[in-house]
């Protein structure tokens, strides 16, 4: 390693320490194979710690660092880079004066929005997907992606920089995805953040230099989902993160969370992580999962086998990978608590049929199933009913894959949860679609690769209702909290005074928002605002419409200020 | 149980109407509120700044209302001291705080014009004061050097209206109030000497009734034969990351719609009447992009350091407008309904206004002669 990949790290008590780390990695990867984990102070310190890494995926907004000067960064989003200066968090943080000029008002409005046929939100499987068919069929493509690297979740690249071979086949198919797009003649901006979605032809856009306001006249929206909470004591403790922030330090960045991991969770993509951690080196402490073992449920699993056989055979080694490591694999079981033990590691309870244990662990890793990041469908008046089966608001889409906003089309993780496979198809239906939309003539051999499509997509909902079936547990919402448990991550909120709010007159969602602050933090209530709405409807039969969730609102993620006044002229 | 009588009924659980409740009910009466389960309406929306100087922008833009206006200003004195002593009697701090307040001026001809301002509000028992560059660096160091000048007034303040909105409400409950927050009035009707008002859950009839509804005042009146133009407007706001100490004031501009101001928890608040768009009557606001991007270019030109603070949510509520000025007393033709719809800096003037239209129920003189402000003013207009 060439000497200077070295970045200073600044603790709590501002005591400075050097950090090693490999090219390509962000912040937060190279804090955490240096053993640090609390990132962050919090405005209360409720658990007497702090934050750290949790989403990996820059929607919780818990790593927030200090980075050369700049406060309240995620360091799960940033590139470290040599000589860099990091601190830990204190809060509030400092606003220091800006070193250019600061903008005079003028009272000329926004420049107008720049035209595009078609504006792809996310660069995951399903969005790259509809870019290329969408260029395929002649439109003028936008993409763009909040990260680095292309490819989303499931594909997962590599950190660009990072000096690693593909970890797999899933690795190197999603290279070639992004190659493919990249190739299409779509424009493609990465490291780039949709922040506002005012109206389906007015999107404000921030480049990485500038805010861009763009005009689209058909959009794809694929922002994919984010991990459910689980919410238990103990949950916000650093070294606690989401199974998808831990898969990301695996594989876009090689470090592992920790050297011992315990998961916990519900759903496939619990043991794949766990396989990969394992082999990566990490030792597994155990692996909980909430539903039942696969032998109680045959029916599912020989259906779920007939619908995608390689996908079942897939499932199939990873159990026998993690029986051969001697992983204790619990099914039936969810983890109950978090607590810090004295020598400083996480002590984990895990309770099930069979009973409780205490397991003690470097980093616990939860996957409690996903929710789809809709913020943007819903701002722009998408139409999201509630799935009940798996506790979740999805649009309503056409066999097309449009929303009832004319134009405005919904695909992959952000529509409902359907796995990378039927992602990709959906992108290549709604990309048809928005084309034809449009006025272009779709080419004979193009529409039939739609028809195709549509046939495999069946196939891949199949797999899909039987996977999900097989993997049915019971959601625990706020049920395993004590009225100390912090609810709302970023407010700060516990389940007591949230009990205590509703005790109080049975309010409806907003006013409970306004009472407590529940949703009014920075992640813009992603977390905390589904459970609360289930939570309201199991308590005040409240229904679960589009009302029962906080009105959408930009920015939808934190931007600053300086970001959304640089305007860029129109060209 | 949904109460089918009362002795008072008030429409409206708003600033406004809370306030009033609660002073009708520590007076003994049996108060019941309804309201439309907050949809629209300024109390969950503002900012909580409390004004008390003159707009110098009002006052260019629409000369006839300068005598409103500064008849109306010993009110916002009033006002503002009313909700100090709102905080101690409730005994819950609301994190109100007399900050001052500063109006900016960046030309020599707009701090002049604040001047004479500054010296007809003196004039009328303000206490005013102009500042120069020099005095503005040292008490307030993170205004840009766009600045030249600014009229400082010290009364002015903020609070945080999430708290004083629940101390209110609780002060209320407590001396037995009742509130029925999800019972939107679709009519109010004559009944002998009472009134009936048909509301989501039932209908209640009442001996008398305040009507706080804010925005939706007018559609109460109009079928009873009284034309008030109450106006739903909706209005943008912006609120930052959480930062040290950085803006002390409440501070606005003399020629520029803004306002911003620093909560006591950190945040920075950004508004002062950009426009949001209101889609339907059903619907809520939403925000605009122009006035998100206007409102901040304005901010960060004003205190250029919050370029530096990251936007974290914005807001859009329903303010009601009407031609700036409160609407209190007795509705003319209408014994026994009452009107309560503040004028300008409607939070700020909450529980003042909600004081003047529990004492016209009362029949007892509030302390302000509100005849001026009788709703008898738009039949005359029309
Ligand atoms: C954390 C996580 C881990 C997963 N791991 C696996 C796995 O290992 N195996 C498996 O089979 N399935 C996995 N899944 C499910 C699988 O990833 C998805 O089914 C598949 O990735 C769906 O593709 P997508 O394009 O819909 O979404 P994604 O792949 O999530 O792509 C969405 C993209 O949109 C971008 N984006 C979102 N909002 C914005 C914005 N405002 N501005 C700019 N860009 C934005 C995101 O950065 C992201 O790259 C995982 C899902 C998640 C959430
Ligand atoms: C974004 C924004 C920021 C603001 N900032 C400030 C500020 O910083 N300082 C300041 O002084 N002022 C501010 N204002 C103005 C201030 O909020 C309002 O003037 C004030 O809250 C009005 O109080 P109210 O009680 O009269 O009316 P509202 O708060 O509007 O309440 C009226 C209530 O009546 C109910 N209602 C209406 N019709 C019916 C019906 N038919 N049946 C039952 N109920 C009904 C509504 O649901 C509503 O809850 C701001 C306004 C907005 C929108
Ligand atoms: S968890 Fe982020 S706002 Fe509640």
């Amino acid at each position: 390693m060439p000497p200077d990949m070295h970045l200073t790290w600044h603790d709590a008590d501002g005591v400075a320490r050097a950090v090693a780390f490999r090219a390509g990695q962000s912040v937060a990867a190279a804090l955490t194979s240096a053993g640090i984990r609390e990132m962050r102070a919090t405005r209360r310190g409720l658990d007497g710690e702090g934050r750290g890494l949790f989403c990996g995926m820059g929607v919780c907004q818990d790593c927030l660092v200090e980075l050369d000067g700049t406060p309240n960064t995620r360091a799960c989003m940033a590139k470290a880079t040599p000589g860099l200066v990091v601190r830990h968090q204190p809060f509030p943080g400092v606003a220091r004066l800006p070193a250019g000029p600061v903008p005079i008002p003028d009272d000329t409005p926004p420049p107008a929005p720049e035209a595009v046929d078609l504006l792809v939100l996310g660069g995951g499987a399903a969005g790259l997907s509809a870019a290329i068919a969408a260029r395929r069929c002649g439109l003028d493509v936008l993409v763009v992606e909040e990260r680095a690297a292309l490819g989303g979740q499931y594909y997962k690249q590599p950190s660009p920089g990072l000096d690693a071979p593909p970890l797999d086949a899933q690795h190197a198919q999603g290279a070639a995805l992004a190659a493919q797009a990249e190739s299409s003649g779509a424009r493609i901006l990465r490291g780039a953040e949709l922040w506002g979605a005012f109206e389906p032809d007015r999107i404000a856009v921030f480049d990485g230099a500038r805010t861009r306001l763009l005009a689209p006249r058909a959009l794809i929206v694929a922002s994919g989902a984010y991990e459910r909470p689980h919410v238990v004591p103990g949950w916000t403790l650093p070294g606690v993160m989401t199974t998808g922030a831990a898969q990301t330090l695996w594989r876009s960045h090689r470090v592992l969370p920790g050297r011992r991991v315990l998961v916990a969770g519900n759903g496939p993509l619990n043991m794949q992580v766990a396989c990969e951690l394992a082999e990566g080196g990490a030792t597994l402490v155990a692996v909980a999962e909430a539903a039942p073992g696969p032998a109680t449920r045959l029916k599912d699993a020989i259906a779920m086998a007939v619908a995608d056989p390689a996908l079942a055979t897939k499932g199939a080694r990873y159990l026998a990978m993690l029986a051969r490591r001697h992983v204790p694999l619990r099914h039936g079981t969810v983890l109950t608590r978090i607590a810090r033990s004295p020598d400083g590691a996480l002590r984990v309870t895990l309770r099930g049929a069979w009973g409780e244990g205490v397991h003690e662990t470097d980093a616990v890793l939860l996957g409690y199933g996903f929710l789809p990041s809709q913020e943007t469908l819903r701002a722009l008046g998408a139409e999201c009913v509630f799935d009940a089966a798996r506790g979740q608001f999805v649009p309503r889409r056409d066999d097309a894959m449009m929303t009832s906003v004319p134009g405005l089309y919904a695909i992959g993780d952000c529509a409902g949860l359907g796995g990378a496979p039927a992602a990709r198809e959906e992108g290549v239906i709604a990309a048809l679609a928005a084309a034809e939309r449009l006025g272009r003539t779709v080419p004979a051999a193009i529409a039939a690769e739609g028809d195709a499509a549509r046939r495999r997509l069946a196939r891949h909902r199949r797999f899909q209702a039987a996977l999900w079936r097989l993997f049915a547990a019971p959601r625990t919402g706020l049920a395993l909290a004590d009225p100390g448990t912090v609810v709302c991550r970023c407010e700060e909120v516990t389940k007591g005074e949230i009990d205590a709010a509703l005790a109080d007159g049975a309010p409806p969602l907003g006013e409970v928002k306004r009472r407590t602050r529940c949703g009014m933090g920075r992640c813009q209530g992603r977390y905390c605002a589904p459970l609360l709405a289930e939570h309201l409807a199991e308590t005040q039969g409240r229904p679960l419409d589009d009302r029962a969730l906080f009105a959408p609102r930009a920015p939808v993620k934190p931007i600053a200020i300086a970001d959304i006044v640089a305007l860029a002229e129109t060209p | 149980m949904m109460p089918r009588e009362a002795e008072i009924a008030i429409i409206g659980a708003g600033i406004v109407g809370l306030c009033a409740a609660l002073e009708l009910a520590r007076d003994g009466a049996e108060v019941v509120v309804l309201d439309d389960a907050a949809r629209h309406a300024g109390t969950v929306a503002n900012a909580g700044s409390l004004h008390v100087q003159m707009q110098s922008r009002f006052i260019r833009m629409y000369p006839d209302q300068v005598p409103g206006l500064e008849r109306s200003l010993p009110l916002y004195v009033a006002a503002a001291r009313r909700w100090a002593e709102l905080e101690a009697e409730l005994g819950t701090g609301f994190e109100l705080k007399a900050s001052g307040g500063l109006m900016v001026a960046e030309t020599p001809e707009s701090y002049e014009f604040l001047a004479r301002k500054c010296e007809r509000e003196n004039r009328l028992g303000l206490t005013v004061e102009m500042l120069g560059r020099a005095e503005l660096a040292r008490i307030a160091p993170y205004l840009g050097e766009a600045v030249i000048g600014a009229e400082f007034c010290a009364e002015e303040g903020k609070l945080n209206p999430l708290l004083a909105n629940q101390a209110v409400r609780r002060a209320l409950l407590a001396v037995g109030g009742l509130l029925l927050p999800e019972s939107r009035v679709a009519r109010i009707e004559r009944d002998g000497a009472a009134w009936l008002l048909h509301h989501a859950g039932g209908t209640l009839r009442a001996g008398r009734v305040v009507i706080a509804a804010g925005a939706g005042t007018g559609a109460l009146l109009a079928p009873l034969g009284l034309d008030v133009p109450t106006v739903a407007e909706p209005l943008h706001m912006n609120v930052t990351e959480a930062t040290a100490p950085l803006i002390g004031h409440l501070v606005q501009h003399a020629e520029r719609m803004i306002t911003l101001k620093q909560l006591a928890a950190g945040q920075c608040v950004i508004g002062g009447g950009w426009p949001a768009r209101l889609a339907g009557a059903e619907q809520h606001p939403t925000v605009e992009a122009s006035s998100l991007i206007g409102n901040l270019r304005l901010a960060s030109h004003i205190v250029p350091r919050l370029a530096r603070l990251r936007l974290i949510r914005t807001w859009a509520g329903v303010n009601t407008t009407c031609d700036g000025q409160n609407i209190l007393g007795e509705a003319p033709g209408l014994p026994g309904l009452f009107l309560a719809v503040p004028g300008d800096a409607g939070y700020t003037l909450g529980p003042l206004v909600g004081r003047l239209a529990a004492a016209a129920l009362q029949g007892r003189d509030g302390g302000f002669d509100i005849a001026p402000f009788s709703a008898a003013r738009f039949r005359a207009a029309a």
